[in-house]
């Protein structure tokens, strides 16, 4: 016969990094079961987007995850530029790689610095945190715009890069480079860390791919599953890039997926640097008033590669100025839903630290 | 295909004790460098040339064409009966940011109202405006009540002391 | 002379006793404000270290660079209503942080504090048996953490205690088994090898140590330090009060001016730590040039060690409890045994 308590960690607490809450059942130390309620930061854009223009619900994606906003403007832009028939200059797509490639680093950075703070170091989280900071900075200096950039429109961007937020993205990696290792050393450095992160939380690859988990957690349990090189968009496949796989299937390994993978961002960064042509950068069928007037038939479901894994997009659209259905399909709460699994048996420690690897975020599980 | 799989190594496993005193080290070196945070009043910082916040309004070249409120993807933007007076302009010639227009009317005498607590600074009305009435500028510095953060046309062409009193 | 005599000295119109009862109350008030008021140091000082570690700024609002910013945190939890939970232990509740906070001054009274210039001897305490007293009140503070935990109903708090209680009993018996080997290499001066008394108070500890024991025994200073960051619970050994997992632990339920016992109780910990290691195994009072600057030597130790334990509590991640358990009586422990048998073959060796 065991004794068990039930644990309310949530909506409100220091380590549900977002609103969501988990009512733990605990043996003593040990969790017996976790049962998550979400729902906390609904806020209807699926419905909020079939009411508006195609060209206006772009904010409300940069809104779902809002520390990756860029890769989610992207997703839901492919989606309409796909419906619409809407053709893309070369340069505009080659700014769009390196801003989708700057987010994912801005949100890893979140990420990784809040691990730290649930493993109880809380000095990394500072500077991870003013490496976010400089990728803001380049985005206040694109579009306008820090956290919801709205910088990406249908047919191209918002505005053409300068000279002087190209020679600020090279200042960036340069210094990065650096940087990068030096966080990542205040992590892999601390034994205590090891001992924490090294065994908990295993995911098997099957229980993975059962549940539809992407991104760096499918990684971490060793299936090499990355859209950008499954079905590459933009021009990904022009680049070159490796995608980290981990066979520890545990926390340690999808920390490093992840530390592997900002490399890989940076190298990506280089290379569209290096190959930026000269253009237009918007496709000029879209200025002014003829926003309001596209239209589109059909069904499309694009996806792209957010932080968190395969950002898919469908619309609909039933030849009208404003879409019929629109759906996003967010990884994190793909990710969110295997915590349970994962987190069983272990201690009420690992399952904070399990629930900080996914690094879901509120407003994508929700919408 | 260009991407290639890349298993990752795990790293060195730290020897107890040394790899803390690293750890400190790595840390620690850090109370000798400069702090990184900026004062905020005192210290505004550089605002970059297309960072954008309120919005302004040149009512004598606003025409009622209610594109914006269409556009703004909040629905902040309502159009608002305004009677201006526009006899007091030289040939009819308005001054706007992106140059000067002509013979500009609003016959249905609408104006943009909008309501700052759901705005986004999505830029997308300026982009839209056909006659570049509305515009955002690098002001930011304004608080208002929860209940009073509505601009009305006349408040959009004032500055943000005017607008208080 | 020492600073108690003259007191003595300047009251001996009302009598021997009442003059020696003024002196002791007299000095007992200086030292506490003394203590409060270099703790009130110790917080600017650790919020300001913290912030450089993690390049920021730190207090620098109230007051020149911040130097008030303590005194307006002291009158906001003074001034914040304090929240009384529902279906809680109303006496054990309101008691707990009481006990926390006179057990932590409690302590500081048995500190020998050594020479200083003019003011001679600045000890307060002249018992023979202050060792005794002073881990008698250390292990008091627990009582309160108890209490505290399980008399407000809420299952954070529960927990928080559960682990503080298994984290106490851990690391004490170490501590403890450290301490005696201290006591047995005091009783015995290795300059001449003659046996002397005093080995069960901190201020005979003190007049013994020639050469710091952490030369002597370096095991049992590592065994010490690694129980003191516990019995303080701070960064790698906060489980009691885990905030990731157990948002404050024991203190979840408190608030206002209660909280801020438990607050002061923390950093006096980490205080009192450095104190307790600098004068068991770093000398105390003793340094190059006797007499008259002993306090100097005394509080330089000290504050050395205070900047190194915020550092680790800055730095270094938090540990499982399970993992610390182990830590505790699979490896502190058997050093803390091993410590103890060295300690005993070195006072056989040098008679």
């Amino acid at each position: 016969m065991s004794h068990w308590i039930e644990l309310n960690i949530g909506p409100v607490h220091p380590s549900t990094h977002g609103i969501y809450r988990f009512r733990v059942k605990l043996n003593e130390e040990t969790v017996e079961d976790v049962d998550i309620t979400i729902g906390y930061l609904h806020r209807n854009a699926e419905k909020i987007c079939e009411l508006n223009y195609f060209v206006n619900n772009t904010i409300y994606f940069d809104r779902m995850d809002y520390i990756d906003a860029m890769n989610m403007e992207l997703g839901y832009l492919r989606a309409v530029e796909a419906l619409t028939d809407m053709e893309v200059p070369e340069r505009a797509q080659w700014i769009r790689m390196i801003m989708a490639e700057l987010s994912r680093i801005a949100a890893r950075m979140v990420g990784i610095g809040a691990l730290g703070l649930d493993v109880g170091m809380l000095t990394p989280f500072f500077h991870t945190f003013h490496e976010r900071e400089k990728i803001q900075k380049i985005f206040v200096e694109a579009s306008g715009g820090r956290q919801e950039v709205n910088y990406m429109s249908i047919g191209g961007v918002y505005q053409d890069f300068n000279d002087k937020i190209i020679e600020e993205i090279r200042e960036f990696i340069s210094e990065f480079k650096g940087k990068l290792e030096e966080i990542v050393k205040m992590f892999t450095d601390s034994e205590i860390f090891w001992q924490r992160n090294v065994g908990t939380g295993i995911l098997e690859p099957d229980i993975a791919l059962d549940y539809g988990v992407t991104g760096p957690m499918l990684r971490a349990s060793g299936i090499p599953y990355d859209v950008r090189k499954d079905s590459p968009y933009l021009f990904y496949d022009k680049v070159n890039f490796d995608v980290p796989i981990a066979r520890t299937k545990d926390n340690m390994g999808r920390f490093l997926v992840k530390a592997e993978e900002l490399r890989q961002s940076i190298r990506i960064i280089e290379q569209c640097l290096a190959k930026l042509p000269d253009g237009p950068y918007f496709n000029p069928k879209t200025k002014k008033s003829a926003m309001l007037l596209l239209k589109g038939q059909g069904d499309v479901f694009t996806r792209v590669e957010s932080e968190s894994g395969e950002f898919g997009v469908f619309i609909r659209g039933d030849g009208g100025v404003k879409p019929y259905r629109v759906h996003a399909r967010s990884p994190s709460f793909k990710n969110l839903a295997v915590v349970p699994i994962m987190a069983k048996g272990s201690l009420i420690a690992d399952l904070i630290i399990t629930i900080a690897s996914v690094d879901a975020v509120a407003g994508e599980v929700d919408r | 295909m260009v991407a290639t799989v890349k298993e990752i190594k795990m790293p060195k496993k730290p020897v107890p004790v040394v790899g803390s005193l690293k750890l400190m080290y790595s840390m620690g070196k850090y109370m000798f460098k400069k702090p990184v945070t900026t004062q905020y009043p005192e210290d505004k910082g550089e605002i970059p040339e297309r960072f954008r916040f309120r919005i302004f309004l040149v009512p004598e070249a606003c025409v009622g064409c209610t594109l914006c409120s269409k556009i703004c993807p909040n629905h902040s933007i309502k159009m608002e009966h305004w009677d201006l007076d526009r006899s007091g302009l030289e040939n009819n010639v308005v001054q706007t940011a992106r140059g000067d227009r002509k013979n500009l009317q609003n016959k249905r005498n609408i104006y943009p109202d909008v309501n700052f607590g759901t705005c986004t600074v999505c830029r997308q009305c300026e982009e839209i405006c056909p006659t570049d009435a509305i515009y955002l500028t690098h002001q930011f510095e304004n608080a208002r009540t929860r209940n009073s953060f509505t601009y009305s046309p006349q408040e959009l062409t004032m500055q943000e002391e005017d607008v208080i009193k | 002379m020492s600073i108690l005599l003259r007191i003595h000295q300047w009251f001996s119109f009302l009598g021997s006793f009442a003059s020696f009862g003024v002196a002791y109350f007299l000095q007992s008030i200086v030292v506490l404000v003394f203590v409060a008021l270099s703790f009130i140091a110790l917080i600017y000082i650790f919020r300001k270290y913290m912030a450089r570690i993690q390049r920021r700024i730190g207090p620098n609002r109230v007051g020149k660079f911040g130097l008030l910013q303590l005194i307006a945190d002291a009158l906001k939890l003074v001034g914040k209503e304090s929240i009384l939970p529902e279906g809680r232990d109303d006496m054990a509740y309101k008691i707990a942080p009481v006990i926390v906070m006179i057990a932590t001054i409690l302590a500081f009274v048995l500190l020998p504090f050594g020479d200083l210039a003019y003011f001679g001897s600045l000890a307060v305490t002249h018992s023979k048996v202050t060792l005794v007293l002073m881990f008698g009140i250390l292990s008091i503070i627990p009582i309160g953490e108890i209490l505290g935990g399980i008399s407000t109903k809420s299952n954070y708090a529960l927990l928080g205690t559960m682990r503080a209680v298994a984290k106490d009993i851990s690391f004490e018996i170490p501590m403890m088994i450290s301490v005696l080997a201290i006591v047995i290499v005091s009783s015995r001066s290795y300059v001449t090898g003659d046996a002397i008394t005093g080995g069960l108070s901190l201020s005979g500890i003190v007049s013994n140590e020639v050469i710091p024991y952490g030369i002597i025994e370096p095991l049992g200073l590592l065994v010490f330090f690694i129980s003191m960051v516990a019995r303080a619970s701070y960064s790698p050994f906060d489980l009691g009060e885990s905030d990731s997992e157990l948002i404050s632990g024991y203190t979840t339920e408190y608030s206002g001016m209660r909280f801020g016992f438990f607050y002061i109780g923390l950093f006096g910990m980490v205080y009192l730590s450095s104190f307790l290691i600098s004068v068991l195994y770093l000398g105390g009072a003793n340094g190059p040039y006797d007499n008259y600057v002993g306090f100097i030597y005394l509080m330089i130790k000290t504050i050395i060690l205070v900047l190194i334990s915020f550092l680790i509590w800055v730095a270094i991640p938090r540990i499982r409890i399970d993992k610390f358990v182990n830590l505790g009586w699979k490896y502190l422990l058997p050093l803390s045994m091993a410590n103890l048998v060295y300690a005993g073959l070195f006072v056989l060796y040098i008679r």
